[in-house]
């Protein structure tokens, strides 16, 4: 709460706007409460989404939104999609011709669709303001090469530029030519013939790079490329090779050369043997994210365990943000890793098969994961994995109270589960859970709760449709949505468990825009308890 | 730093123990009971359930001055009773099990990877090569994509896929039946594949070599 006159100063001062769920707010409440912003930052789909969990259009942002912004903000001068969809090249073109003080434009993991390369040459001959510009999203085969050189020639501001998949590999010598002093770069695919000439003119290049920090893109590597990059690898500080299908050996030797390599992104391919050199060499790791090869296959087709997880745990003593997928672990060494690493501030552990128990012992994970909680202070997001009773919520509830964001699936035995992490995790923002057996009981024991928290996101659960109306009708600032393809909820019986069930606090009340297999359970709905 | 601006919470004392657990579920009442809850250690105490239970409106009208003191309902700290929880399991597994049960299938969304990077590693799926013929399986996989429209009769959603994940007429139809049947139960022979030609032209699928 604050007095008219700071809130009068603050909206009209106010920059920057950060908006974590756009269903909560209108745009109209933003447009008209900050009327001087330049810059915005729009987050919609809930995380699970993102894995094919609902086929709902949640960020949609069309042409016309971005002819909208482009023609009515004049000034506009960061733009960043973080997920987004429902847009093409089109609406781009639009925001590259019409925005001259456009700064940023940073489409990372939307899904455009890509009609034409040639948005790019809609960015004026006289346009040279870009500084931050991120396509790594875009498809189309064709990319505006002649365009691009131009464009990054004359914006000599220019400090990031991550490419799209479709620029090959002979056009970023060229390319990075016009921008030597880059700090980001994402290069385009990383395959080409191998031939001398090429390989000297990219080298060559890389060398000019004096301010390169981080790289990524990497599609398609053929290894014998790599060492071009060596010139830059002694200053890089982030580098993701996660498209990268490259072999361990090979990202050995290109990890040897990064001394100070604070955040990676990497394939499985590397192994534990290569999580091992990793941690030998590069002691300012702060990020690891390794990430699967092949999550579909039956059997395992790299030597990656918790070994590895283990060895650079040990090894990186700034490391405090993983994320990590594998096939099995043990409560041995998430123990060791929670005693040895306790600055971990966030941590996500995929082990691949749902239920899998600690492969020494066929136990439970509770006990590892308990540790991470207990040791980890300051952990602020935590993904689990593995089988685990309702005792390792238990210890959730019980010591993490920092936590923010916690994601759960096929976990627990009972509501007394979900209650622990409700009533125990003070700060608790983020909340998603599914193929979990959590139902109404403790769901409604902490509705309050549910106000004090951004989202909560539960799918294949077993809150039936009565305790969703409930909710609904007695939590005017909450927006419950129950999202079933089967049909409306209510023709099933009414204990029946809903399909998804997505509850986020708002001030905008309910929407309507939704497509038709999402329903909002709001005052009315409880009228036909 | 910047100031940071969120939604107006509501008091802490409010959070605590606002319990709708009792407003009129029957299915609460079948499973029998309403035990105490210790809630401080989570430990399962089974003292007798709280007999005062308040009225809608009382409990409901005056829940700010109720919530600061107890919870509405208290809740046992006993895991569901056995046979609910079964029953319960029924209903939420049943789709995951008819998932496990098909050939090559895994979870919906799971492993929790994101679309884009899921496309990718089908692109760079091969059968099992050694590690000294990853460069040729590069150069092979160019990793372009052909999208493709697809509509089934009496489905709403169009979906997209790419063709060139596919090997025979044989999976693009099996694997296009596993898509649609999430929106409608679908057998195998019930649907045939058509396709448009360049002059507009359906034709049956499977004529021509794939």
């Amino acid at each position: 709460m604050v007095c008219k006159s700071w809130y009068e100063i603050e909206r009209w001062c106010r920059r920057k706007v950060f908006v974590g769920n756009c269903y909560a707010v209108s745009p109209k409440m933003v447009i008209r409460r900050f009327p001087e912003f330049r810059s915005i930052e729009l987050k919609g789909k809930p995380h699970f989404a993102d894995f094919n969990l609902i086929r709902l259009k949640r960020m949609v942002v069309t042409d016309e939104s971005l002819e909208l912004i482009a023609k009515s903000f004049k000034n506009f001068k960061v733009l960043v999609l973080s997920s987004c969809e429902g847009f093409s090249t089109d609406g781009l073109a639009v925001i590259a011709a019409s925005c001259k003080n456009l700064k940023e434009l940073d489409l990372r993991d939307c899904e455009v669709d890509d009609l034409s390369a040639h948005w790019l040459s809609h960015f004026p001959e006289t346009y040279t303001s870009l500084v931050s510009l991120n396509i790594s999203c875009l498809g189309s085969d064709e990319a505006s090469f002649s365009a691009l050189e131009r464009l990054v020639g004359r914006c000599t501001n220019l400090k990031t530029l991550q490419l799209n998949r479709a620029v090959p590999l002979d056009k970023i010598a060229n390319i990075l030519r016009h921008a030597p002093q880059l700090v980001e770069f994402g290069t385009g695919t990383y395959t080409a013939d191998v031939r001398p000439d090429v390989y000297s003119d990219l080298a060559g290049v890389f060398s000019s790079c004096k301010e390169l920090k981080s790289l990524s893109g990497f599609w398609d590597v053929v290894p014998d490329y790599l060492p071009a990059i060596y010139p830059v690898c002694s200053k890089l500080t982030s580098l993701n090779l996660s498209y990268a299908t490259i072999q361990s050996p090979d990202l050995i030797k290109l990890v040897s050369h990064c001394p100070n390599l604070q955040r990676l992104l990497v394939l499985d391919y590397i192994e534990d043997s290569g999580l091992e050199v990793l941690a030998s060499s590069c002691k300012d790791l702060q990020e690891l994210r390794v990430f699967p090869s092949d999550p579909f296959g039956a059997e395992p087709n790299v030597s990656l365990t918790e070994q590895g997880l283990v060895a650079v745990s040990l090894g990186c003593p700034k490391l405090q943000s993983v994320l990590y997928f594998c096939r099995r672990m043990s409560n041995e060494a998430l123990v060791t890793i929670a005693r040895n690493r306790p600055n971990f501030t966030r941590f996500r552990l995929c082990i691949i098969e749902p239920k899998t128990a600690d492969y020494l012992t066929l136990e439970p994970l509770d006990v590892g994961f308990g540790a991470i909680v207990q040791y980890c202070k300051d952990l602020k997001r935590l993904s689990l994995s593995g089988l685990l009773t309702d005792r390792v919520f238990e210890y959730i509830g019980t010591y993490a109270k920092k936590l923010e964001m916690l994601s759960v699936a096929f976990a627990g035995d009972s509501d007394l589960g979900l209650h622990h992490v409700l009533s125990g995790c003070e700060s608790l923002r983020k909340l998603e859970i599914r193929d979990c057996p959590f139902g109404d009981k403790a769901l409604l024991a902490n509705a309050a709760k549910l106000e004090t928290m951004r989202s909560l996101w539960m799918s294949s659960c077993a809150v039936s449709f009565a305790a969703c109306k409930l909710l609904g009708q007695k939590m005017p600032r909450l927006n419950v949505e129950v999202i079933d393809e089967r049909g409306p909820p209510d023709s099933r019986p009414e204990n029946c468990p809903v399909d998804k069930l997505y509850i986020y606090r708002s001030i905008a009340g309910p929407r309507f825009d939704m497509p038709p297999f999402v329903w909002t359970m709001d005052e009315d709905s409880g009228l036909r308890l | 730093m910047e100031l940071q601006l969120g939604l107006a919470l509501p008091t802490p004392n409010m959070v605590k123990g606002f319990d709708l657990n009792n407003h009129g579920l029957d299915q609460l009442k079948e499973m029998g009971g309403l035990e105490a809850w210790n809630k401080a250690a989570g430990c399962f105490a089974d003292k007798d359930c709280v007999k005062s239970k308040r009225s809608f409106e009382q409990a409901f009208g005056n829940f700010t001055e109720e919530c600061r003191t107890k919870p509405l309902l208290l809740w046992s700290g006993q895991p569901n009773e056995e046979e609910d929880h079964k029953d319960q399991k029924k209903a939420t597994f049943s789709t995951t099990d008819e998932n496990d049960a098909e050939e090559d299938d895994q979870v919906v969304g799971w492993p929790p990877i994101k679309t884009w990077r899921k496309k990718i590693f089908r692109q760079q799926q091969q059968p099992r090569v050694g590690r000294a013929e990853n460069n040729r399986v590069a150069e092979n996989e160019n990793g372009r994509s052909i999208y493709v429209k697809v509509k089934m009769e009496g489905v709403a959603i169009t979906r997209k896929i790419d063709i060139k994940l596919y090997h025979s007429y044989q999976s693009l139809t099996k694997s296009l039946i596993t898509m649609f049947a999430k929106d409608k139960k679908c057998d195998e022979d019930d649907y045939i594949l058509t396709y448009q030609d360049k002059e507009g032209d359906w034709l049956i699928a499977g004529d021509i070599p794939w």
